[in-house]
């Protein structure tokens, strides 16, 4: 590949112009000629049988077209590779808010009306709201029938646990055991956390009259939501259309569908498109939170600072069903040692059914939790052994040739280069005022490709399309870096390509956003789509030119024989020739993960990372002693990116993740009352704002390739499984411990300052 | 039922409200101004900032009524009437201020009102500004750099203290 001249550049968002003029359409501002409006009618009971369903009275109310529930939807169980959960209790609903019914009426008002008036006959049941309550003998069960539930053979499923995981290495008992080593333990407890997308979850869908369904949404994976809905209400799925929309962000929370199962189920009975958009409170009750829980380390470590062996055991509460929560356990065994050089490891993760909110992958699953435990644990260490806390780091840091947790080799390893930069960054060394400090970590992460197609249409009439199933959900891969790569392949400017959003009608498959696979899968596919586009532009441009294919080169939205540039043909002639447009196709494969020592592993599916991403973030704190508030001065992340596609768009990333990682580690905690009912609302989640963002510099390293396009690694969620650590390392230095609870709230650091 | 005229982005529109309809109901269901959002419907995220007589104020806890004989600059009426960007928004594309867009036209109406009123804010003063907004893609950075560019193209463009948005002409109240 020659030197790129688009990719690699400083480019504002393609989209940009659109959303500063307030044009862009999200799913809520679609409006639907005749749309009905959709209402849920949800369990306010965190855990209870339910004895009946009488819709009569509701039905009966003014404006009102169609009731679904259990007594109409079909029987079947979701799958999420432990078949656990119905689109409507059969019979239990397992967490206060989930849906036990969905009404359409011609008002919203009216719809929310007969939602309240459908009866519902509970049998209250006690709820499990404790996850280590939850792993007691005595515990009730949240599936009181899991004995009899269909699941994937490498799932784990035993009364309220439903996943676990466990990596094991050498003798750690004896290794503590050892005389000439310093141990330490430590245990911590993680907030459950929003994903806190500012646009509430909107869906609409209409029932055509060929028997298909048009769905609108604005998801994170329309082409899989499409084939399950499809599946599950029995349709062909080339009759089911998912059209998403942009989306106002998503941060893992809009992977599985919502408001799209009810505004579907309703638009089945329907001869009106019906539409639902959540309030923020409503989106709340059925929020996909980050996994809460426990963690507990014991490390031991030489008088000379070298790590030995390391024991750590996560429990995360899961809630209600599995959903996608088994990556947040997975992963968490991955980080919990790395990246350092430990020779005797024992590590564990435990998910538990609670009757909660369904956790999901929050963008870096594990991420934030596992890591913020694991610094501060080593850094508590290192102050016992008197070392500095960078330097016992570097001390222990893996470099090329050491193993990861699972025995994957590793090569291209950046640890240190993460942390020098990024201490540097925050002036580490340099004398600190009385209730400052520094603080840094570091973590390793993982680029996953999924699976992708595109489309490319040079057409007569001077426009370019760009079909990718990826949908847009903020990070600007799909709306700008995407065609990027495909004009620096067509030679011609980005502005000039269009993007269509995803849209199942495309038929460009998409395994969707997560994992940070966007630029990685869809990449791949839409440079391979822009390949095979010009090897047919420069077949057509030898007979325009006539001149030989390797003589031709794209430029400018023109074909040139080079040397000559005179000699040139433009592409819009050559797509008139070939009959009005020329088109490529590209996709790209899931690619495997490398090998491990599988005899290392237990239940562990991802105990080896495909091109594994290395980052540092150091912070640097106030800490007030009197009131333990703390205040974020500077917070510096270096990440190996492998390449930046678009260095602007990777830098947004990195400094949106480390003020949604300050938020997490400060004031953010999803908060469920006593009866197991949620607190979503944004006066009790306490997000970031501007004044309590920080002073973020980021530095890209870009020595050390992936294997996707160009050598890019994932970006997307590295930059908030670091920061959070770091702030809490940054607590300790300035006076003298930091919470082992998360959110860092000002009391938890005044007693943590307090040592107590 | 109540009769009620804003005026919109400089044109007076007729509605009829409800006693607790908000201006965000209005604007986008009755009058298709979808630009303006709805993030938390509270208060508390800013998302549907719209300007009230140069004012920012939450749409979502407006009254309607208190929008009559008011103007009211939402984000489809900051651009200029042959379409030319507000500095803001020039800036808020140029310098990254957005990524997912959707707190975007409240926060570029939040900023467009501070530097009305401050041409030349510092980054701490543009902070508290922007507190009402909540951004959860952008880590605010490139945000106040936005803001921050924005104020110097308005004072070299001699606009400095400009009201921002299209004014009605024929206000009648004083």
């Amino acid at each position: 590949m020659s030197t790129p001249i688009t990719v690699g550049s400083r480019r504002p968002r393609l989209d940009a112009d659109a959303k500063v003029r307030g044009q862009t359409r999200y799913t809520a501002d679609i409006a639907l000629e005749g749309a009905l409006a959709g209402a849920v009618a949800r369990s306010p009971h965190a855990f209870a049988r339910v004895v009946r369903v009488d819709v009569t009275r509701a039905a009966a109310m003014p404006g009102v077209r169609a009731i679904v529930y259990a007594g109409n939807t079909p029987p079947q169980p979701l799958d999420f590779g432990i078949k656990d959960q119905h689109l409507f209790p059969r019979p239990y609903a397992r967490y206060a808010g989930e849906p036990v019914a969905a009404v359409a009426a011609d008002s919203e008002a009216q719809a929310r009306a007969a939602a309240a008036a459908i009866d519902v006959e509970y049998e209250v049941l006690e709820p499990v709201l404790d996850a280590q309550r939850a792993l007691e003998a005595a515990s009730p069960l949240v599936h009181p029938d899991w004995k009899s539930y269909e699941k994937l053979p490498t799932r784990v499923l035993r009364g309220n646990v439903c996943g676990y995981n466990r990596i094991r290495r050498g003798d750690v008992a004896a290794a503590f055991e050892r005389s000439d080593v310093v141990v330490h333990a430590s245990e911590f407890r993680f907030s459950p956390g929003l994903p806190g997308y500012i646009e509430p979850r909107a869906a609409a869908a209409r029932r055509e009259t060929d028997g298909g369904l048009t769905v609108w949404c604005g998801s994170q994976s329309p082409y899989d939501n499409r084939d399950e809905l499809a599946k599950f209400f029995g349709l062909a799925p080339e009759r089911v259309r998912f059209i998403n929309q942009f989306v106002g962000g998503a941060f893992g929370g809009k992977i599985i569908m919502a408001p799209e199962w009810y505004a579907a189920a309703l638009a089945l009975q329907c001869d009106r498109p019906v539409r639902m958009a959540w309030s923020r409170h409503e989106d709340g009750l059925h929020a996909f939170p980050r996994h809460g829980g426990t963690a507990s380390f014991r490390s031991a470590a030489t008088a000379d600072g070298r790590l030995v062996a390391m024991r750590a055991s996560f429990i995360y509460d899961t809630g209600a069903y599995i959903g996608y929560g088994t990556g947040t356990a997975l992963i968490s065994t991955m980080l919990a040692s790395a990246p350092y050089r430990i020779p005797d490891l024992d590590l564990e993760a435990t998910l538990v059914y609670t009757n909660k909110h369904v956790a999901g992958p929050v963008r870096a699953p594990g991420g934030p939790q596992a890591n913020y435990a694991k610094e501060l644990h080593l850094d508590e260490l290192a102050a016992l052994l008197g070392l500095d806390p960078l330097e016992f780091r570097l001390r222990n840091a893996w470099e090329d040739g050491d193993r990861g947790p699972g025995g994957q080799k590793l090569s291209g390893v950046r640890v240190k280069e993460a942390l020098r930069k990024a201490a540097d960054a925050v002036g580490w060394g340099t004398p600190a005022r009385p209730g400052s400090g520094r603080g840094i970590a570091c973590t390793w992460w993982f680029s996953s490709c999924g699976e992708s197609k595109a489309r490319v249409e040079v057409r007569a009439d001077g426009t370019i399309l760009l079909a990718s199933g990826n949908p847009e959900v903020g990070t600007g891969a799909s709306s700008t870096a995407l065609p990027m790569m495909a004009a620096e392949v067509l030679g011609v400017d980005p502005a000039r390509i269009t993007v269509v959003l995803s849209d199942t009608a495309t038929d460009t498959y998409d395994s969707g956003v997560g994992g940070s696979s966007s630029t990685f899968g869809a990449g791949m596919a839409v440079a391979a789509a822009a390949g095979d586009a010009r090897t047919k532009l420069l077949a057509l441009a030898e007979d325009a030119l006539e001149a030989r294919t390797e003589d031709i080169e794209l430029r400018d939205g023109r074909a040139l024989v080079r040397g000559s540039p005179d000699h040139s043909v433009p592409l819009a002639d050559l797509a008139r020739k070939a009959g009005g447009s020329v088109t490529g196709l590209g996709e790209s494969a899931e690619q495997d993960d490398p090998e491990f020592d599988e005899s290392l592993t237990e239940t562990h599916g991802f105990a080896s990372w495909l091109a594994p991403s290395y980052t540092a973030s150091a912070a640097h704190v106030d800490v007030d002693r009197a009131t333990g508030a703390v205040i974020v001065r500077k917070l510096a992340t270096a990440q190996d990116v492998g390449y930046a596609v678009n260095p602007v768009g990777a830098i947004g990333q990195i400094e949106g993740g480390a003020v949604m990682g300050v938020g997490w580690a400060l004031t953010e905690a999803l908060a469920f009352d006593e009866r197991g009912h949620v607190k979503p609302d944004l006066k009790d989640y306490l997000m970031p704002t501007a004044v309590d963002a920080p002073e973020i510099e980021t530095i890209l390293i870009e020595s050390s390739p992936g294997v996707g396009p160009y050598g890019l690694k994932g970006v997307g969620e590295p930059p908030i499984t670091t920061p959070p650590a770091a702030i809490a390392c940054a607590i300790r230095a300035a006076v003298g411990a930091a919470p082992h609870e998360t959110p860092m709230t000002p009391e938890r650091v005044w007693r943590a300052a307090r040592q107590e | 039922m109540q009769p009620v005229t804003p005026i919109v982005n400089g044109t007076p529109r007729e509605v009829v409200v409800e006693p607790m309809q908000t201006l965000l109901a209005v604007l986008r269901d009755q009058l298709g101004l979808t630009g303006t959002k709805e993030g938390c419907g509270t208060g508390y995220c800013g998302a549907c900032t719209v300007l009230v007589d140069g004012q920012p104020v939450n749409a979502c806890l407006y009254p309607a009524v208190d929008a009559d004989r008011r103007d009211v600059t939402t984000i489809e009426g900051l651009a200029a009437d042959g379409g030319a960007l507000h500095p803001v928004q020039a800036a808020f594309i140029e310098r990254f201020g957005l990524q997912c867009g959707y707190c975007t036209p409240g926060m570029i109406l939040a900023a467009a009102s501070l530097l009305a009123e401050n041409p030349q804010p510092s980054a701490e003063q543009t902070r508290a500004a922007l507190a009402g907004n909540i951004c959860r893609c952008t880590g605010y950075q490139t945000i106040v750099a936005a803001v921050q560019d924005a104020a110097a193209r308005l004072r070299e463009q001699g606009r400095s203290g400009e009201t921002p948005g299209t004014r009605s002409s024929i206000r009648s109240r004083a």
